[in-house]
């Protein structure tokens, strides 16, 4: 799982590439929150377009960074959503917390 | 043709990619749609990392993943099993966002969604003793 960063303004765009299961969640897990600890932006948003499979153990992560950065006043969206990480997030119900953006 | 395969595999997360891809690509003789094949990984998936994450913990075991395909009705039915620590209560367990691990920032959507991807899932499980995880799908 790689990731790249772009800041624009008050935002983060973080754009994960590879796919998100068990294995790959823990680390993915202790970047994202360098960044979230690290930065002072508003709103982290993630680029999905080249994530090529995620699982529920993906959601979880999801979940965990979108509670993280509600605690520091920042929001989570989502973008580029390919279709099998978009069936596991519209079955989980994560649109309720995360929406996506253009 | 009826084709299966059988095999055991060290319950550790690097081979959860392994066990969706084998069975992604053993499904293939199905002419399966991209969906389908997405949909099979995932569950195969959710029942790997169930294996690891709740029969073993820490401690690691053996998963057996068989798989066994019907070309003529187009279906595919993997069983994932453990020999674990068993689930108290399946229904409890089978209960979206049901988890025993919530400060671990696990979702509890693991049998949802097998059930949602798949036609079918059965769970038999017995505490001490392991779990199995059967699921079938049929390829329209």
């Amino acid at each position: 799982m790689d990731l790249d960063f772009k800041i624009v303004g008050n935002d983060i765009c973080v754009k994960l590439t590879g796919e998100i299961d068990e294995y790959t969640a823990r680390s993915l897990r202790d970047d994202l929150d360098k960044l979230i600890d690290a930065q002072g932006f508003r709103s982290m948003t993630l680029d999905m377009q080249s994530v090529t499979f995620i699982d529920s153990t993906g959601f979880g992560l999801i979940i965990g960074r979108y509670k993280k950065l509600r605690q520091k006043r920042a929001e989570l969206l989502l973008k580029n959503v390919p279709p099998q990480v978009d069936k596991v997030f519209r079955t989980s119900g994560l649109y309720s917390f995360v929406p996506i953006v253009k | 043709m009826n084709n299966f395969f059988d095999m055991k595999m060290l319950s550790c997360g690097k081979n959860e990619a392994f066990a969706r891809s084998a069975v992604a690509t053993f499904a293939l003789c199905c002419s399966p749609t991209l969906e389908e094949i997405n949909d099979l990984k995932t569950a195969v998936s959710e029942a790997v990392t169930n294996a690891v994450v709740h029969a073993y913990s820490e401690a690691g075991g053996i998963i057996e993943l068989l798989a066994e395909v019907d070309e003529e009705a187009r279906t595919i039915t993997v069983s994932v099993t453990d020999f674990g620590c068993g689930i108290a209560n399946v229904e409890e367990a089978k209960e979206p966002f049901y988890t025993t691990r919530p400060d671990d920032e696990r979702s509890g959507m693991g049998f949802t969604i097998i059930e949602t991807f798949t036609d079918e899932m059965t769970v038999r499980s017995k505490i001490g003793e392991g779990t199995t995880v059967t699921m079938k799908k049929v390829f329209r």
